[in-house]
């Protein structure tokens, strides 16, 4: 029983968290909040070489991990991301990453794994249109052409990265059944559309695919395995997604803290009404439960234990939600100075709305954490 | 990352069949109902079955080692614990005592308490709250006054689960008149001596599990006092710590896999209640709820194994618990619809009220053991820093 990170997991976090505060902090990237573009192409490949974008990858690709539960080393980062609200698509670079290595043909890996790891090729996940996790939402639609390639045509929405991607994973829906494409993102036919968001600190894109001609080659899965595709890299987005809101609750939880202890009214420091004190309480009881659900969940999936699924689902159904409460409520304990564009506050809570409805929103969870748990109770009560 | 516990060999399972067995030849059929919580029975015959079932499993060698009597093999240990978990017949009096005697007694309390607790020969009761000192335990008034070899006590005390058939209490009581924890000793109470007279009250729940506690000029011999005197306040918070880890690491609460029962079973507008939207997102904030209870335990166990527990640690878990399970009742009840009203004794009452006492009984866990508004106090003030409450006078 360890759960808990370990020795070389903690130095990947304190090296992660110097050159974030050094390189991209929250106060650095402010005057960007409401320009066309918060991405820092040099960050991102620095970042690289920090193994942002290589702890999924095997070492042949030149992908490493710091330990043998890779998923677990990139829930540091994903923590740290968290933290200081990154702009860069770590967890959609990543899922894609994952998908490649872990489904792609020996030639796809070789011709997209390097770039990834060293940062040159960012990558985004067209999930859907709609943006809910359901095949069913997917409007786009895969016809198979003479020489066997693919024309793509729908469109894909709220994708984290499309506006800077230079590689899109793509799911259609095609005559065998679901299935997932590479495409470059200057394939002829493929346009971005940037999408006003009430987060600040990310850019989202709906992607169009206008008769988008996409080589057989080009095809990771299709199928029963497109679905299996389309599960895995959803439970990682899970998993990372928590992450990045256990990273950002913990820090602006501790702001809050600090702030209760230090604002004085009525002679006294706020922290010390009880209306206050329990809600700080509550809120230390949320981070708590926010984590160990995350961290399970990362676990679970990196072992393969039996319950991942039921883990997964359990870590999307609270963890998202409770950091977006959180965030509403640090707000409130701030006062005044919390309704501030200048503060902060609004940029952790703007950021935890979205997040919550991106790789499935808390009911949508539910629904498949209830499906999980009464497929396997079947023992029917008089 | 890694939350496997080492896993019991299979050379354990003779172990584990055996206690099995054991089990279900000896466990006593009472005339108390079974229920959740800490619960007492009414008849001092249920009581000896109960002591009978106890001395047998210890005498066969099924000894917990949570009684501080002996340190056992730590896989079978693990065996004992849960299969009792299940049993509610093996689970006697309060013996939270035994901790602060293995902390804070004398060798010669430990040969003369503690073997007897493991055995079932004695039975204990905690008597800490008083009418005006439940979450301000520091107020307690009963006194002991120091006469020769003895200590003179006079005071109440309250909500005393099982002390109707206590052989022993744990007794809290003031030897100087100063205020506040300093004055505060522990005792051994011999619940038979002149002056002890219980009370029996009757709970929600309408059953009887704790009393109130009299005591005149009670005459407690010097070498019955744990730890030393004054130093009560210390010998308590440890074994209260003990007592709330315990509620939060939980035995005795609702489970998942009867609420997805009671709505499959349960209809609304003519369908089953699983297939309504809201029941199934209601099923599966529980279930969340509940796993991330585990995990939170998976976590507070890593800390306490790297001796980096948090004072907040166990107040977490007490009241994670003490919620969930008080929710899930209230689900049960919800499922249930114009039929929860019906409770124990109806012919129609769904599982014959359990879920009804149960209800009632949940808040017992969001109460006692230290509220969970003091809970919150506690992680506020002791684990975030925050100011203390303001006292009044
Ligand atoms: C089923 C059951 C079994 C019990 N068994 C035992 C036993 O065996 N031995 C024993 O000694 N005791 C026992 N108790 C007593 C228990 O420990 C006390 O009930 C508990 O500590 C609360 O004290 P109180 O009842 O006096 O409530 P009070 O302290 O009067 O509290 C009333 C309400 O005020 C709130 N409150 C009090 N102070 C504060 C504060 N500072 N800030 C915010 N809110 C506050 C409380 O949270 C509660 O909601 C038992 C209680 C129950 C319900």
């Amino acid at each position: 029983m360890d759960f808990d990170f370990n020795d070389d997991q903690d130095l990947l976090r304190a090296t992660t968290r110097a050159y974030l505060e050094k390189r991209s902090s929250i106060a650095s990237r402010r005057p960007l909040l409401e320009s066309p573009e918060v991405f820092d192409r040099r960050v991102w490949e620095e970042g690289a070489e920090l193994g942002w974008t290589a702890l999924l990858v095997a070492t042949e690709y030149e992908g490493g991990s710091v330990s043998d539960q890779p998923l677990v080393d990139l829930v540091v980062l994903a923590e740290e991301f968290g933290r200081t609200l990154q702009p860069g698509p770590l967890i959609p670079t990543n899922v894609v990453a994952d998908a490649i290595a872990r489904f792609g043909s020996v030639e796809q890996r070789r011709a997209h794994l390097p770039g990834i790891v060293a940062g040159k090729t960012v990558a985004a996940w067209c999930m859907t249109a709609d943006g809910s996790p359901d095949l069913g939402g997917i409007s786009l639609r895969a016809t198979t052409g003479p020489d066997g390639g693919f024309t793509l045509t729908g469109t894909a929405g709220y994708v984290h990265g499309a506006t800077v991607a230079d590689l899109f994973l793509v799911t259609a829906a095609s005559e065998a059944g679901p299935a997932q494409f590479l495409v470059p993102a200057t394939s002829a036919g493929v346009s971005v559309r940037r999408l006003v968001t009430l987060d600040l600190t990310r850019r989202f894109g709906e992607v169009h695919f206008d008769a988008v001609a996409v080589p057989a080659a080009n095809e990771l899965a299709t199928g029963d395995s497109a679905v299996d595709v389309h599960n895995r890299a959803l439970a990682v987005a899970t998993v990372l997604q928590g992450a990045e809101a256990v990273g950002a609750a913990e820090h602006l939880f501790a702001v809050t803290l600090q702030y209760s202890k230090d604002r004085i009214q009525f002679g006294r420091p706020i922290g010390s009404f009880q209306a206050i004190k329990h809600r700080m309480a509550d809120l230390a009881i949320s981070v708590e439960a926010m984590r160990a659900a995350t961290h399970y969940a990362a676990l679970a999936l990196a072992d393969g234990l039996d319950d991942a699924d039921e883990a997964i689902a359990t870590a999307g159904s609270y963890v998202t939600e409770a950091h977006a409460f959180l965030c509403g409520e640090c707000l409130q304990l701030t006062g005044g100075i919390g309704f501030t564009w200048e503060h902060d506050v609004h940029l952790f809570l703007r950021r935890a709305r979205t997040d919550e409805v991106l790789y499935g929103d808390p009911p949508w969870h539910r629904e498949e954490l209830c499906r999980l748990i009464t497929s396997t109770r079947t023992k029917e009560q008089p | 990352m890694d939350v496997r516990i080492p896993e019991i060999p299979a050379s354990y399972d003779a172990y584990r069949d055996e206690l099995r067995a054991f089990i279900a030849k000896h466990v006593p059929t009472l005339e108390m109902k079974p229920r959740s919580g800490l619960r007492v029975p009414d008849t001092a015959e249920d009581v000896e079955a109960q002591r009978n079932f106890v001395r047998a499993l210890h005498d066969a060698g099924y000894r917990q080692d949570r009684f501080q009597a002996h340190d056992g093999d730590p896989f079978e240990q693990r065996i004992l614990q849960q299969a009792l978990s299940t049993v509610p017949e093996a689970a006697m009096g309060n013996p939270l005592v035994a901790g602060a005697l293995k902390l804070f007694g004398t060798d010669d309390q430990k040969a003369k308490y503690l073997p007897p607790i493991s055995r079932g020969d004695h039975i204990w009761s905690q008597l800490f709250s008083e009418p005006n000192a439940g979450s301000d335990l520091s107020n307690l008034k009963t006194r002991a006054d120091l006469d020769g070899d003895v200590y003179v006590v006079n005071g109440q005390k309250v909500w005393t689960t099982w002390a109707q058939w206590s052989d022993y209490g744990y007794l809290l009581a003031r030897t100087e008149p100063t205020p506040g924890p300093a004055g505060i000793t522990a005792f051994v109470l011999d619940m038979k001596l002149p002056g002890v007279d219980v009370r029996p009250l009757r709970e929600i729940t309408g059953t009887t599990d704790f009393n109130e506690v009299f005591l005149t000029d009670v005459r407690v011999p010097v070498t019955d006092v744990i730890g030393q005197p004054g130093n009560g306040w210390k010998v308590t918070n440890m074994s209260l710590a003990m007592e709330r880890s315990g509620i939060g690491g939980g035995g005795g609460g609702a489970v998942v896999g009867e609420l997805i029962d009671a709505a499959r079973l349960h209809n609304r507008r003519g369908r089953s209640a699983i297939e309504a939207d809201d029941v199934r997102q209601g099923l599966a904030r529980l279930a969340a709820r509940s796993r991330i209870h585990r995990a939170i335990g998976h976590k507070i166990a890593t800390r306490a194994a790297k001796g980096k527990l948090s004072v907040s640690d166990a107040p977490i878990g007490k009241i994670w618990f003490g919620e969930l399970n008080l929710a899930m009742c209230e689900f049960a009840l919800r499922l249930q619809g114009p039929r929860s009203a019906l409770t124990e004794g109806d012919p129609a009452a769904y599982l014959d009220g359990v879920w009804q006492d149960r209800f009632l009984y949940a808040r017992a866990w969001t109460i006692a053991g230290g509220s969970n508004e003091i809970m919150r106090n506690m992680i506020a003030e002791r684990g975030l820093g925050l100011p203390k409450e303001p006292r009044g006078s």
